[in-house]
């Protein structure tokens, strides 16, 4: 793996006795020796943190930023003000996805945008064909900038020890805020990508992210692999690039309408002018898609995995784009968590926009065919500071 | 990594256990580490026939699907039922969880000592 580009934890990683694989040409952790289900649900309970310096950092910054932006993305930038970060898409021209993005607002005159690991080359090169349009400074950052995503329950509480109890940014989703953190400059935002109601993304000098990532962990916090990043955003229902996005299992390119997150990173407003793809995006919204992406459970017992085959009344209606078994703790009537945990089976299905939450489909299972069933969401997010496991009611 | 010196391995990582012409079958320490988080186990019926180098189940980790090779050649004669609840017990106790055993065993396939097994492994890793 020696041709693989490495983040400044490397090391750290080693140490910890991960399992490295390579994602997207980085050599990264899959997991750590506790395993992908232990790692889960300490997320869920206490606070899991996460190397996420693969990801590629743009700082976008001068005249023409706002212009640029609002062409090349399909949120409203004006949208923003500073302290805010919004969840976007690149579109294609044909109404899919390059990639999806967080643009974050830190400071007053510039925009830091920030895109998947697997993607960061093509990305650039992508948005590298408008630049000379536009009176912008593009500029790199993802290696002088480390990231690490700092996230559940207990994460509020070590943070705060961190910052002498000063409030890390402010309650809402997607609020930003740059802070001292034992005297170093740290970049925090309340975003993630597990589905914990508390939780933050924090950005910081490369030289200072080994620091920042032993400090955390002296404090409390369990590191947690590329594994557990997976089956976290699984269960709170957020896509994954290559698989709930970009080119479905025949090869056709998904619509950026057919994920159920588009409705939040695309933005019509008059403000926001033009932009790549538009016209097809809004005929999207407005007529739907032929297919879309749905949560799904798995009723019969089974493991579902991306690229199997979905049926409908013995009719082929889609594939399924990502599924594994995912733990989860039980909570007592009284809604207080226990040490009990159980496993489900879930995933994201792309069917015929016909097939409902309601219906029963079947998935081809290595040539057995399972029960499946769609659901509104996995995962309760509205009682902090747990997100909570939603089940069938039958079980 | 364990490698117990009384039981036979198959290059994909299954052992097994042959005594009084029953064949106890299940798979290695090694394997189990490399599945990592073992969530489901499909297992054949009693009964089944399964024959050397030939899948008779799939195990299901968080990450993957492995399939599992039958050692010997034979007809499934008791099934490890508690593996339907407790699949973790792979991880556990990888020599201790086994998954079938087999008797009117016909054939056994290539298999190799705790010796040549590690060094396989060993290859491999």
């Amino acid at each position: 793996m020696s041709d693989l580009k490495r983040t400044p934890l490397y090391a750290s990683h080693i140490a910890l006795g991960a399992t490295m694989v390579d994602f997207g040409g980085w050599e990264m952790p899959i997991q750590y020796p506790e395993g992908i289900i232990s790692e889960h649900l300490f997320d869920r309970k206490n606070c899991g943190i996460f190397d996420v310096s693969h990801m590629g950092r743009f700082i976008i910054e001068g005249k023409d930023r706002v212009k640029f932006l609002q062409r090349v993305l399909t949120s409203n930038v004006l949208a923003l003000t500073p302290g805010r970060a919004q969840y976007c898409m690149l579109p294609t021209v044909t109404g899919g996805a390059v990639d999806d993005a967080y643009l974050y607002m830190f400071e007053e005159d510039k925009y830091m945008l920030v895109v998947n690991a697997s993607n960061a080359e093509k990305d650039k090169k992508h948005l590298a064909q408008f630049l000379p349009e536009y009176n912008v400074q593009f500029t790199d950052v993802s290696e002088s900038l480390s990231s690490i995503a700092v996230q559940g329950p207990e994460a509020e509480k070590i943070l705060k020890i961190m910052s002498g109890g000063e409030e890390i940014t402010g309650d809402k989703k997607n609020d930003l805020k740059i802070i001292s953190l034992e005297g170093k400059t740290v970049y925090a935002s309340k975003t993630g990508y597990t589905g914990d109601p508390i939780g933050w993304e924090l950005f910081i000098d490369s030289g200072d992210a080994e620091w920042l990532w032993n400090r955390l962990i002296e404090l409390g916090a369990k590191p947690t692999g590329l594994g557990a990043r997976d089956t976290l955003r699984l269960e709170a229902g957020l896509p994954l690039y290559g698989h709930e996005m970009g080119t479905d299992a025949a090869g056709n390119e998904i619509p950026i309408f057919a994920v159920p997150l588009a409705k939040f990173a695309v933005s019509f407003d008059e403000e926001k002018g033009d932009f790549i793809a538009k016209d097809i995006l809004l005929n999207q919204k407005e007529n739907g898609t032929e297919k879309r992406m749905m949560p799904i459970r798995l009723i019969d017992r089974g493991v579902m995995r991306a690229g199997m085959d979905i049926y409908f009344e013995g009719k082929h209606v889609g594939w399924v784009t990502s599924g594994t078994m995912v733990p989860y703790y039980e909570f007592d009537k009284d809604g207080n968590i226990t040490e009990n945990t159980g496993k489900r089976s879930i995933g994201f299905a792309y069917v015929d926009s016909n097939v409902t939450k309601k219906d029963i489909i079947e998935i081809d299972v290595r040539g057995r065919r399972l029960k499946a069933k769609g659901v509104i969401k996995h995962l309760n997010q509205a009682e902090p500071p747990y997100a909570k496991a939603v089940l069938p009611k039958e079980k | 990594m364990n490698f117990p010196k009384d039981l036979k391995y198959a290059a994909s990582h299954e052992w097994v256990k042959i005594e009084n012409g029953i064949a106890t079958v299940g798979i290695s320490d090694f394997a189990q580490d490399a599945l990592g988080d073992v969530v489901y186990v499909s297992l054949p019926n009693v009964g089944d026939k399964v024959k050397a180098g030939i899948s008779f189940g799939d195990v299901e980790s968080v990450k993957a699907v492995s399939d599992l090779l039958s050692p010997v050649s034979g007809v499934v004669c008791e099934v490890n039922e508690e593996l339907a609840d407790a699949p973790e017990n792979l991880n556990s106790d990888p020599y201790g969880a086994w998954i079938i055993k087999v008797e009117a065993i016909e054939e056994e396939g290539d298999l190799m000592d705790a010796e040549a097994y590690e060094a396989h492994c060993a290859e491999e890793e």
